[in-house]
């Protein structure tokens, strides 16, 4: 048939169903007339001859139903009037439609906007061309990975290798510098780089040109990119930008070029400079502080590149033994080592969503049960009128789909709300790609698993409502005995919500106990109403140590002065501010053997009274003092744990240690050990040097305030201004919202893991008390006889309460039985709790039996409130 | 039982009426008729299968229907067949014809 003709019979199967209909009922009529006629004639009786018609016809209804299936488009109009007619059945139940939805739109909305968020961080690829060809290489020890790389190295494995389009280096950290020139000074963040960091990832300056491989290779390159914020910012965003001179740190740089908008990589820098092949920092190769990324030359292999990079390791390590042994490069996929910290804590939520979606789903569809229960005279009479059990399978299955599509649509809102939360746990900065958003992506899932979720909730409820015989009943009207299948469906999916809502409580409340142990935390010093900020001067202005030295300690004075300030005290890095920077540190004359490192302890350098301000108790031995200046004997005031691993049980004051990357100092105090780079994790092994005779010309400022620490910001940048213009005090901060950020993102993943337990905890209350309500309803007749015949209210109540404890003992034992396994997951997350914490195991089962015994408790209720009278005459 | 009666019919039902009314314009109780008489009583076409197997096949274009008088001055609907039902039922008859002679060939075969 042509397709022509196909569509012409569909639509007129469609727009002219009536008369088609009437036609048919027409025809029907008049066959059957005809078949009465000719019995009559063959000598039935007329009344006999009827009925005989009759059956030779079969059922009027069942042979026009057969007949509509036939016609063309048939699907297409069946389908219509099942939405139709679902819309109208969800519209009679509009409050269980709404709460259904409701519900599911939870479950739904969680998804999404977790998917939002993985989709960003862990699906999407990078925003760089050919981003499967990015690696990035950290070193390793004996086969382990142990951080960046040193910088001599890898130049080594650059000229070395040829696996490699290009392979760029960076190091891990950035370096503030001072604007100078035209207006106030400024302070900038600079990102250094290798020339080659833009054409490995395959960005090129909107404006001007990139670094030069002549520019590196020349040692004192004294040309930059900037950033296209920077640009808009100081420039106005005005071409001429380019070729102009910027005063940084004193020096002039010219601008060569301007990156694209939204560039980024690892850091948000103001702009980037080149990273000096000859210069003066990290000579050594056992200084490690690059990250090296490399983008692999077409049609070679990741394993084969790191086969390349073993080889050249191995050549290293023969030339070098003192540094190189057991030393290596480990690439990886550049993606995943930007999302690893995120990827854990993602996946936990997603699986959490999921589990508060299916635990949704089985509240959704035990309601569907309940109603297919109160539909079944509907289906009976349906099936009796010429339904088949396929339609009416797909009639049930298109009013699921319709709810959870609706829901799903509704979860998109709550998605919306979500995602806010969601977007927190993102360190987005590090990432460098887009922040989550509701993509069409996340749209398409949402709705696929609004489509999956009709069919979980939706297909056991319609096969079972559409499975009775007609006949029986219909016959039996009863309503007073539910079916004890359903029941029993129905109380197995409250068993597995309950499990489900155990491990859930487990797991966030292990999570709980850890963040409260975490702010309870003692970090080793006094964190209440401490300023921080940042100072650099200008080398150029303060040429000697000493000018330096005594510019700090002018500068400590007077800020100690400033009215509502208690102390105040410098170091190169405050703790949690500024993390890492670990040098080895080892007894004078006990150098480590080869391939070892020694102890690694933070190095840091502060002036006198440090730890007096910072609250640090000093626990032998005495403070850096002003003597320890440069040209007398250097020395280093130790924490406790670098005494425990050097010197256990000996006195070490006195004695003499190596310092890496530094001299030889001798110890003349110990003071308590402290958190020096996360409030998470144990407190850290620490050197403090003296300021003096480091004599740097970057410094932190710590400020002890008498009220709240915010009102000393002006009068100190007041007092720089006066002292010395070119000088900043900059970023200040309070230690409190250094300590909030630290934990943002731990506390972020722990609050939303909490709301979706809860929510889990919530849904498997309701189903509970679904479940009962609906047995009480049912079982009213029996309720009332039994009150009739002398059973108490009393009774009553216990008799349902005890039907729904066994429910929730069986569903808390099974989730007992698998939250070992379950809250392995969390396992990294844990800090100071054990996974069998007891407490927490109490809580949870506790939680829930409390929940669950108020669930059972208002139907229970409801039980003993039948009146007798009421009940008896209905039935 | 049932069943098997209907799946043999499915095949050839179209046939069959397309056979029957080749010979002239019938209504559907005429057509059930003559295709019991022929078949003498072999096949009994229940109203079942024949109302949506006459819808499918107007659909198609090969039969048309018209409504007129019976025989009995009843008013009826009449069936008969197109230009295009004449060349279906050449079509399925050569058809026909193939499969029983290549059963048969298989069946005679020792």
């Amino acid at each position: 048939m042509s397709p022509y003709r196909w569509i012409k019979s569909a639509l007129q199967s469609l727009c002219r169903k009536a008369e088609l209909d009437g036609e048919l009922d027409e025809e029907l009529r008049s066959v059957l007339t005809m078949i009465v006629e000719e019995k009559i004639r063959a000598g039935v009786a007329p009344a006999d001859a009827v009925r005989q018609a009759k059956i030779e016809m079969g059922g009027v209804e069942q042979v026009k139903e057969e007949v509509r299936r036939e016609r063309m488009g048939a699907g297409l109009d069946t389908l219509v009037q099942d939405v139709r007619f679902s819309l109208r059945a969800l519209r009679r139940n509009a409050g269980l439609t709404a709460i259904a939805a409701l519900i599911l739109a939870i479950g739904i909305g969680a998804n999404t906007a977790l998917f939002g968020t993985v989709h960003a961080a862990l699906l999407r690829s990078l925003p760089f061309p050919d981003p499967h060809r990015l690696v990035l290489a950290q070193k390793t020890r004996n086969g382990e990975v142990s951080g960046p790389v040193s910088r001599v190295d890898y130049f080594d494995y650059r000229d070395g290798g040829s696996s490699f389009q290009e392979l760029a280096a960076l190091p891990d950290f950035t370096v503030q510098h001072t604007v100078t020139g035209g207006g106030d000074p400024e302070l900038v963040q600079a990102s250094y780089v290798t020339w080659n960091l833009f054409p490995a990832l395959g960005v090129a300056p909107v404006a001007g040109r990139g670094f030069l491989p002549a520019e590196e290779a020349g040692g004192s390159a004294s040309t930059l990119l900037i950033s296209h914020g920077y640009w808009q910012r100081r420039f106005g965003g005005t071409p001429e930008a380019v070729g102009s001179t910027l005063t940084l740190d004193g020096e002039a740089q010219t601008i060569v070029g301007i990156m694209p908008p939204g560039f980024r990589f690892l850091y948000d820098a103001d702009l980037w400079r080149l990273v000096d092949r000859d210069g003066p920092i990290d000579t050594q190769r056992d200084s490690h502080s690059h990250y090296v990324v490399g983008r692999l030359a077409p049609g070679v292999t990741m394993e084969q590149a790191q086969d390349e990079m073993n080889a050249i390791s191995e050549a290293l390590a023969a030339q070098f033994p003192d540094s190189n042994t057991g030393k290596g490069l480990r690439l990886e996929d550049l993606h995943s080592f930007l999302v690893r910290d995120v990827r854990t804590s993602l996946l936990l939520l997603m699986g959490t969503t999921v589990l508060v979606l299916l635990i949704a789903c089985g509240n959704v569809a035990g309601l569907l049960l309940a109603r297919g229960e109160r539909r079944q005279s509907e289906m009976a009479m349906r099936t009796a009128l010429g339904a088949s059990r396929a339609r009416l399978l797909r009639q049930l299955l298109t009013e699921s789909l319709i709810l959870t599509v609706g829901a799903g649509l509704l979860g998109i809102g709550v998605a919306f709300l979500l995602q806010d939360v969601l977007l927190r746990l993102l360190p987005a900065g590090d990432l460098g790609i887009h922040p989550p958003s509701l993509s069409l992506t996340a749209l398409a899932f949402t709705l696929l698993l609004s489509m999956a979720t009709g069919l979980l909730v939706g297909t056991v409820p319609a096969l079972r409502s559409s499975s009775m015989d007609p006949a029986r009943q219909l016959r039996s009207e009863s309503r007073a005995s539910p079916s004890t299948r359903s029941t029993r469906l129905r109380s197995s999916l409250v068993v597995g919500q309950v499990a489900l809502s155990v491990v859930l409580l487990i797991g966030s409340g292990l999570l709980i106990r850890s963040l409260a142990r975490l702010s309870t935390v003692d970090l080793g010093f006094d964190s209440e109403n401490l300023l921080t900020g940042q100072l650099q001067i200008q080398i150029p202005d303060y040429p000697t140590p000493e000018e330096r030295n005594r510019f700090f300690a002018s500068l400590q004075e007077e800020i100690g002065a400033l009215p509502g300030v208690e102390g105040i005290s410098l170091i190169n890095k405050l703790p949690i501010l500024s993390p890492w920077q670990d040098w080895a540190i080892w007894p004078v004359g006990e150098d480590p053997a080869p391939g070892e490192r020694g102890l690694s302890a933070m190095a840091r350098w502060v002036p006198p009274g440090y730890f007096e301000t910072m609250g640090i108790p000093v626990l032998s031995g005495r403070d850096i003092s002003r003597a320890d200046g440069p040209g007398n004997p250097f020395v280093v005031v130790v924490s406790q744990s670098v005494v425990e691993t050097l010197f256990p049980g000996a006195d070490p004051i006195g004695r003499v240690v190596t310092i890496a990357d530094w001299r030889d100092c001798e110890i003349v105090g110990v003071v308590e050990d402290a958190r020096v780079n996360t409030i998470r994790g144990e407190p850290d092994a620490t050197m403090y040097m003296s300021a003096d005779q480091m004599a740097p010309a970057r410094m932190q400022v710590a400020v002890r305030t008498a009220g709240t620490s915010e009102l000393l910001i002006g009068p100190i940048q007041n007092l720089l201004r006066r002292k010395d213009p070119n000088v900043l005090f900059a970023w200040p901060r309070t230690m409190a919202t250094l300590l909030e950020e630290d934990m943002v993102g731990f506390r972020t993943m722990i609050l939303s893991l909490t709301l979706f337990s809860l929510t889990a905890l919530l849904l498997a209350a309701i189903g509970i008390y679904g479940v009962l309500a609906y047995q009480v309803s049912q079982r009213k007749a029996e309720l009332g006889l039994r009150l009739a015949i002398g059973a108490s209210e009393g009774d009553l109540v216990r008799m349902i309460l005890k039907r729904g404890m066994v429910l929730v003992t069986v569903g808390l034992a099974l989730g007992l039985a698998v939250a070992y396994p379950g809250t392995l997951a969390v396992r990294q997350f844990l800090y100071q709790v054990q996974l069998l914490d007891t407490t927490t195991y109490l809580g949870a089962v506790f939680t829930l039996a409390l929940v669950a015994a108020v669930a059972c408790f208002l139907p229970a209720r409801r039980a003993s409130q039948g009146n007798v009278v009421d009940v008896l005459r209905t039935e | 039982m049932k069943t098997s009666r209907t799946d043999l019919l499915r095949g050839t039902l179209d046939m069959l009426i397309l056979k029957t009314l080749s010979q002239g314009p019938l209504h559907g109780l005429g057509l059930s008729r003559q295709i019991g008489q022929v078949t003498e009583g072999a096949f009994q076409v229940k109203p079942g299968s024949l109302f949506p197997a006459l819808h499918r096949m107007e659909q198609r274009g090969w039969i048309e229907g018209t409504w007129g008088e019976s025989e009995n001055k009843r008013r009826a609907k009449y069936y008969q067949l197109t230009a295009a039902g004449r060349r279906q039922l050449g079509q399925e008859h050569q058809n026909w014809t193939q499969v029983v002679l290549t059963i048969a060939k298989v069946m005679e075969a020792t």
